[in-house]
């Protein structure tokens, strides 16, 4: 029992620090440009597949961690300059047209290159067995993918709140046109945000792809997960989208020990309760209800 | 931020569409509109026998174009008109089609009984997330109307009413419930695709006619104060929530009737009914159809599942269809709606404009 609940706990705690990665971009982006991207699904899905063709190529996990976060990043600014970058100013409703349609796309050009059955990522054999947590026999690749999330999302938290890009970021966030005003170059740093945004969430496919299964549904599948992470944290919060995906992490992995068909239950019951009982979400600071 | 109810009038402000839209008080379709529409019922009417008689595939497209036609609608009266961007509609949708569904296996397939009962569930699913949703505003109702939606669609997924009441089979889990027989009523068989079509349009267009008459009433004026100015009307005395309410339920009611039409037709109702990217679709249907007409959803929506049919042969469907999107949304933002109008009121320029918007891209593409 204590086993199991423990065990269940590790594994919340890294699907949801994973899980952190790919809605730091998505509420990053919301806090910035008020776009609701639901093509950021799809640059994780990227990632993975990308990571899937790195490793298959090249024989290389580390690699494929390296690459493919790269290439899905020009992807990210391809898809900012030349899409959302004409929209700006206009309504944000169109991006959610625009994103979705994005998200389409990449789900067909996904299906047409690499087929539409699943598949996995091979991990590093460096990697590969189990150790000993506590009384938890617990697999070598998960703990690194704990770890390294971490210490990624602690980077990431560190570079927003220390340093000055992160002040420009937020600043921008905050108020657009001052900062324009102010001639700083605000197109780049919004490209810059989200490049930054898509780069995250493809590790996070790399990561996830070598333990869940890559298929052409996980874009779509992860970025209600995060959409409800970052709902629950308060939209365009940093802090709270990391809160939330630990919280969301930790359901998912408890909720499999009670009653596995209805994790999904669990988790839009809590984002329904939270919104009930604060519409703007743990850590939301705009006006909501 | 920006309240999603100050986009809804934005957008309208950009469409500029005289007579369908406009400030609070103009009327929901002019004369001219109510005209063109039953033009397009007569056409639409006068073409299906020879559909029938030459292509009955189009008959089947045309059907499931006026259902989704209907659906978009719906959403268009809580959303485009009343302000209220839901997330949800698809759990609504579903709704009507799984109460159709039962019924029709279950207990008769008279469409005078099971019809009203698809809206009629349409109406309390719709009741049950809006009095939740209403609390909240502008993208946190939309989330919450997802949330609550996507509770529907794990429900019916995994089949919780049967586990909990100790039954086989509810609504029949992942498979879902299937060989379910069409309507008949009044002695009408509705087993023929043509007499299913007529079916489907005098509802669509029933419909169509009661929410303009809705729109037009002191209560849809109501409904567009809140939209323009929610502090004023609940200044003024309104009891704001309750009219959300009130509207998101009789959109309820629309989209589950769409559900009750659609189930039977197709022969089977499955969870991906209630599934968040058929709300998704509708908003693109909307946004495509120029929303806040009401009769610019309705091409939107048919034209999304025209689009559909066509490219489904192409292995790359989903690219087109998803490239469509995207090129509608950054070169025609005012959707199917706007451009009609547009190219009416101006038709010698039309050319000129769409050289305008490709130079404005680049221009911005630019920075």
């Amino acid at each position: 029992m204590i086993e199991s609940l423990l065990r269940a706990t590790l594994l919340g705690l890294q699907l949801g620090v994973t899980l952190a990665l790919v809605a730091t971009g998505l509420t990053l982006i919301f806090g910035m440009m008020d776009v609701i991207n639901f093509a950021h699904g799809a640059l994780y899905m990227f990632g993975a597949y990308f990571g899937l063709l790195v490793a298959d190529a090249l024989g290389s996990f580390w690699l494929a961690l390296v690459i493919a976060p790269l290439i899905v990043g020009a992807i990210g600014a391809a898809i900012e300059i030349f899409s959302l970058r004409p929209l700006y100013g206009r309504n944000p409703l169109y991006h959610i047209l625009l994103t979705f349609g994005l998200a389409i796309m990449v789900q067909g050009i996904v299906v047409q290159v690499w087929g539409a059955r699943s598949r996995r990522i091979p991990a590093p054999e460096l990697l590969a067995g189990s150790v000993s947590v506590g009384p938890v026999t617990y697999p070598v690749y998960w703990l690194f993918v704990l770890v390294l999330s971490t210490v990624l999302i602690a980077a990431v938290w560190v570079a927003i709140e220390r340093s000055d890009l992160g002040i420009l970021m937020r600043a921008s966030a905050h108020d657009t046109e001052m900062v324009d005003a102010l001639g700083i170059d605000v197109k780049t740093v919004f490209t810059g945000v989200f490049v930054f945004g898509s780069v995250l969430a493809a590790v996070a496919g790399v990561l996830l792809g070598a333990s869940r299964s890559v298929h052409p549904g996980m874009g779509f599948g992860v970025i209600i997960e995060a959409f409800v992470i970052v709902v629950i944290g308060g939209l365009g919060s940093f802090k709270g989208a990391i809160y939330a995906a630990l919280l969301i992490g930790l359901v998912i992995a408890y909720g499999a020990l009670i009653a596995p068909a209805l994790t999904d239950l669990f988790i839009f019951a809590l984002m329904a309760t939270v919104l009930v009982i604060k519409p703007s979400g743990l850590f939301g600071t705009t006006e909501a209800a | 931020m920006r309240s999603v109810t100050d986009l809804a009038g934005d957008l309208r402000a950009t469409v500029g569409i005289g007579g369908a839209t406009g400030p609070a008080g103009e009327e929901a379709l002019s004369a001219q509109g109510r005209l063109a529409a039953l033009v397009v019922a007569a056409v639409l009417a006068a073409f299906a026998p020879i559909a029938q008689a030459f292509e009955p595939f189009w008959l089947n497209l045309l059907t499931r174009m006026l259902v989704f036609a209907l659906l978009a609608l719906s959403l268009d009266f809580v959303f485009g008109y009343a302000g209220l961007l839901s997330f949800g509609h698809a759990a609504m949708f579903g709704a009507g089609g799984y109460a159709a569904a039962i019924l029709v296996r279950e207990v008769t397939s008279n469409a005078l009984v099971v019809l009203p009962l698809a809206a009629l569930s349409g109406v309390v699913v719709a009741g049950f997330i809006g009095w939740f949703s209403v609390r909240a505003k502008g993208i946190y109702f939309a989330m919450l109307t997802l949330a609550f939606a996507q509770m529907f669609y794990v429900i019916v997924f995994t089949d919780l009413p049967a586990r909990l009441l100790g039954a086989e089979a509810i609504t029949g889990g992942d498979d879902g419930l299937f060989g379910i027989p069409l309507y008949e009523a009044v002695g009408i068989d509705f087993t023929s695709r043509l007499l299913y079509f007529y079916l489907a349009l005098v509802l669509v267009m029933l419909s169509f006619a009661l929410l303009v008459r809705v729109a037009n009433s002191p209560f849809g004026r109501t409904l567009q104060g809140i939209r323009e100015n929610e502090e004023r009307m609940r200044f003024l005395g309104y009891n704001v929530r309750r009219y959300k309410l009130v509207a998101f339920s009789i959109s309820g009611g629309f989209a589950g009737l769409a559900g009750g039409l659609y189930v039977p037709f197709q022969s089977v109702a499955q969870p991906g009914l209630l599934h968040w990217t058929i709300s998704g679709e509708l908003v693109v249907m909307l946004l495509l159809g120029g929303m806040g007409t009401l009769w610019g959803p309705m091409l939107g929506g048919a034209f999304v599942i025209y689009l559909e049919e066509r490219l489904a042969e192409f292995a790359t469907w989903e690219i087109i269809l998803g490239s469509v999107f995207v090129i509608v949304v950054i070169f025609a933002p005012q959707g199917l709606a706007g451009t009609i109008v547009s190219i009416r009121n101006d038709p010698r320029n039309a050319l000129h404009n769409a050289n305008r918007a490709l130079r404005n891209y680049i221009e911005k593409v630019r920075g």
